[in-house]
């Protein structure tokens, strides 16, 4: 059978630096493939040749059997490649019709638009991806997985050659656990059509649920392509970053509880209904819970970035004011989820980005002192091995991971008393999310208290001593010890394990009431 | 630690080479063409004009008219900048500058010391600040709207305070002064401007103060999550571009020893362009001191010598205009690059 893509030799240089050097590969009909990688391991450079984004300096790709024409976007529609990108790129105030026809237009049209007709052939279109929803409803109301089902029926009906090879970006990224499971469904579904599916990944659950074979990058080269079956999860981080990840675990009983740091007393707001917590100084806390549960509220409510009712007292002081400054004066430090809209200032240099907090650190003599602010930056960037370990690049010239990595130098240089992680490894890859995580480990060690969320509960295991479980903006659960494994944490989420009322198996749901 | 160390280490070993020797190779490229191209253009005009025209052109008288003229353009688009720097429009700045030009004047016609006619103004100018961003920052309107609105609203004040004539009579000879003395060649607006930019490029480049404009500029929601008082700073931003070009119709005013309502409005144009002009210059992307002042007389050059080599007065405003929309065009591509 001929190969659904087949790519030969692709090598890319940008700027001196070989972003990708000489990789083949080739995906066979009906194949769902990952492309696994850090971030810089060249997967986006190969995706986007492919989409006719970049000209590579060398190198072939067919398609079906037919030869893609290189470095042109309609070339490589034409002859059956389809792209969705990790945004989607739908229109969120705009129903699945309009959306639909962003890509193929409206067939329909004929002096004015047939809307029965239109909506008749989107309801068929996501019918043949297992999807039945109004498709009247504005894709922003939908639900994550119906959104990218949307996104995915848009890319297979544009108009031009049949499709042959669709090509995912992180398909599942934020997505919890019932959705991914649905979206899994869909692919499974469009790949027995004989289609093949090609994604990129930073998520190896995803890998091993999903995926049949997988191809990994690294520093531009081609690794490996394997297939999944046989493959573990720690052979796969090794053959990702070249190395082996040391198991790290918490010894609960050993973390010696300090003195209280953070009391939230029955906060709510947001998703969130009476909430009462604690974290003590050295301690780290997790916050687990799915999209919607409240768990995405909770650092910037007790941050003071978002609205709260009831009490947040720091070292038992009472934090009555919503406003972050005040908030960081009382020792708070938050470095936000969605880098990019909260924490990052991509036109600003990196040595700006860091000192943004307290620059009045380096004033002297009325003078903000740049040569001292270097000095204290391109510590950090060493420390945290931000590359490159320039300060006076711009941030937007980082990629994901080490833009993170700069926010988290700008919080540890203030060195807050309470850290609030909110999901701090998101789209970061392997070296770098442990690189973070052993920041966070020394942060707590050096008597930090820190509050963590986030939706990957493999984190949540490996940083914190206990870990609170909300489910419909309540507590509902707390795991600490032998009990905090990641299959408990997801079980306790979605409330599969709940037999009994959750008053009774879970002994701090009643403090919620309280 | 040692999950770090280790991380440290491997990456390390990977390419230390390859970073290392491309992020020297990309400054000096941009060392050259990127950040002083203006230079290069100003100092390409004189030369043009100088050959063209040169016993018009390069004459000292040429290069004090200039300056002088230049001088309040420059104050107001150094005002401006501030504004801009935080993300936020401020088209008020003509208005204030026609109304602030009518107000001292009209104190002195009407008697009193030109002294409090300047205080008046300087005060007008902070007010005027004030109400813009408290429509900005209070009632969340778009700040081209509020401004846009604010500066309907200062011509109708104008024209309430001259009552739509001249002002001509009682003009002090002592505030003339202001604008007109020569000190070593060049009138004393030049050295208005030269401390103005002194004290912002100071407050830009080198307080915390700048830091927060630039980081409210930059992305408001990170700014206000990393502890910078957004509202504060805007209001501030809004209040010390009145108070600037405030200044500047004070010294318009002593320049021109008249008053007619519609001065103000011709400064907006050539104080936007210039910063965004500016914008693509010594720190591209970012609109700064050095670069609006840079820009500033590569525009006042050119249309002199538009002038002198004998185009209709038009020119001006069509030179203006055509500036602010290519400075705006490149500045989009560097940001393009850059991201």
């Amino acid at each position: 059978m001929t190969p659904a893509l087949t790519v030969t030799s692709m090598t890319k240089t940008f700027g001196g630096q070989r972003a990708l050097n000489d990789v083949s590969l080739s995906v066979e009909p009906g194949e769902i493939r990952a492309l696994v990688g850090q971030n810089g391991c060249g997967k986006s450079t190969l995706i986007k040749i492919l989409a006719g984004f970049h000209l590579p300096d060398a190198g072939s790709a067919e398609v079906g059997g037919a030869p893609l024409t290189l470095g042109n976007a309609t070339s490589s529609e034409a002859v059956g490649l389809r792209f969705v990108h990790q945004d989607l790129g739908l229109v969120a105030n705009l129903d699945t019709v309009d959306n639909l026809a962003l890509g193929m237009g409206y067939p329909s049209f004929k002096g004015a638009i047939r809307w029965t007709n239109e909506r008749k052939r989107a309801r068929e279109a996501l019918k043949a991806l297992g999807y039945d929803f109004d498709v009247r409803l504005p894709v922003g109301s939908l639900a994550m997985s119906e959104r990218t089902a949307v996104a995915i029926a848009r890319a297979l009906s544009v108009s031009g050659a049949e499709p042959k090879l669709l090509i995912l970006d992180e398909p599942t990224a934020n997505l919890p656990a019932v959705e991914a499971e649905r979206l899994y469904q869909l692919i499974h579904r469009v790949s027995s059509t004989g289609l093949a599916v090609l994604f990129v990944s930073h998520h190896f659950d995803e890998v091993f649920e999903l995926a049949e074979s997988v191809t990994v990058l690294r520093d531009g080269a081609h690794v490996v392509t394997r297939p999944v079956e046989g493959l573990t999860e720690p052979e796969l981080v090794e053959l990702v970053i070249g190395r082996t990840l040391e198991e790290f675990h918490h010894d609960a009983a050993a973390a010696e509880r300090g003195a209280v740091v953070l009391e939230a007393n029955d906060i709510s707001g947001g998703r969130i209904r009476g909430l009462t917590f604690s974290v003590h100084a050295g301690e780290i806390v997790g916050v687990a819970g799915i999209t919607g549960s409240g768990r995405e509220d909770v650092a910037g409510m007790v941050f003071g970035g978002v609205w709260r009712e009831g009490e947040i007292r720091m070292e038992g002081k009472h934090l009555h004011r919503m406003r972050p400054d005040v908030s960081m004066a009382m020792g708070m430090g938050l470095v936000p989820a969605e880098r990019h809209a909260n924490a990052a200032f991509m036109a600003s240099t990196l040595r700006e980005n860091v000192t943004l907090v307290e620059p009045g650190r380096h004033v002297r003599g009325w003078v903000l002192r740049q040569r001292s602010e270097r000095t204290d930056v391109s510590a950090w960037l060493e420390k945290l091995d931000v590359r490159p370990r320039d300060t006076e690049f711009n941030m937007a010239q980082l990629s994901g991971g080490n833009q993170q990595k700069v926010v988290m130098a700008r919080w540890l240089r203030k060195e807050p008393r309470l850290l609030i992680l909110d999901e701090p490894t998101q789209g970061v890859d392997v070296g770098a999310k442990a690189d973070i995580h052993g920041l966070v480990d020394e942060a707590a060690g050096l008597g930090t208290a820190v509050l963590v969320t986030s939706t990957d509960h493999e984190e949540l295991v490996r940083l914190c001593h206990r870990v609170l479980v909300l489910r419909r903006g309540r507590l509902v659960d707390e795991l600490h010890g032998g009990k905090l494994t990641s299959e408990a944490i997801t079980a306790a989420t979605i409330g599969r394990d709940l037999n009994v009322e959750p008053d009774q198996t879970a002994p701090t749901a009643t403090r919620s009431r309280q | 630690m040692t999950v770090n160390d280790q991380a440290a280490d491997s990456v390390t070993a990977e390419a230390p080479e390859e970073s290392a020797a491309k992020a020297p190779r990309k400054r000096r490229i941009n060392l050259g063409m990127d950040r002083f191209s203006g230079l290069y253009v100003w100092a390409a005009l004189i030369v043009i004009f100088g050959l063209w025209v040169p016993n018009l052109f390069l004459t000292a008288i040429n290069a004090r008219i200039v300056a002088g003229a230049e001088a309040i353009t420059a104050i107001v688009a150094l005002g401006l900048i501030v504004p801009v720097a935080a993300g936020a429009f401020d088209l008020s700045i003509g208005g204030t500058v026609g109304l602030s030009v009518c107000v001292v004047m009209w104190f002195q016609s009407e008697g009193k010391s030109w002294v409090l006619g300047v205080f008046a103004c300087l005060l007008i100018g902070l007010l005027v600040g004030a109400l813009n961003s408290f429509v900005v920052v209070k009632l969340r309107v778009d700040s081209f709207i509020a401004t846009l609105g604010m500066s309907s609203i200062l011509i109708a004040a104008t024209y309430w305070v001259t009552g739509g004539s001249q002002i001509v009579n009682g003009v002090s000879p002592s505030f003339l002064l202001l604008g007109q003395k020569l000190i070593l060649g060049l009138p004393l607006p030049v050295y208005y401007m030269v401390v103005i930019a002194v004290v912002l490029w100071w407050l830009l480049e080198y307080t915390p103060v700048g830091r927060y404009l630039y980081a409210v500029g930059g992305n408001p929601q990170a700014a206000r999550l990393a502890g910078v008082r957004v509202d504060r700073v805007t209001t501030g931003a809004f209040m010390l571009s009145g108070l600037v070009a405030a200044f500047a119709g004070v010294v318009l005013a002593a320049q021109l020893g008249q008053a007619s309502p519609d001065v103000g409005s011709s400064y907006l144009l050539p104080a936007f362009s210039a910063v965004f002009l500016g914008a693509t210059q010594i720190r591209p992307g970012r609109v700064n001191v050095l670069g609006t002042l840079i820009a500033i007389f590569l525009l006042a050059t050119g249309v002199k010598g538009l002038q002198l080599v004998g185009t209709p007065s038009y020119v001006k405003d069509l030179f203006n205009g055509l500036a602010l929309i290519i400075a705006v065009a490149l500045a989009a591509r560097t940001a393009r690059r850059r991201a």
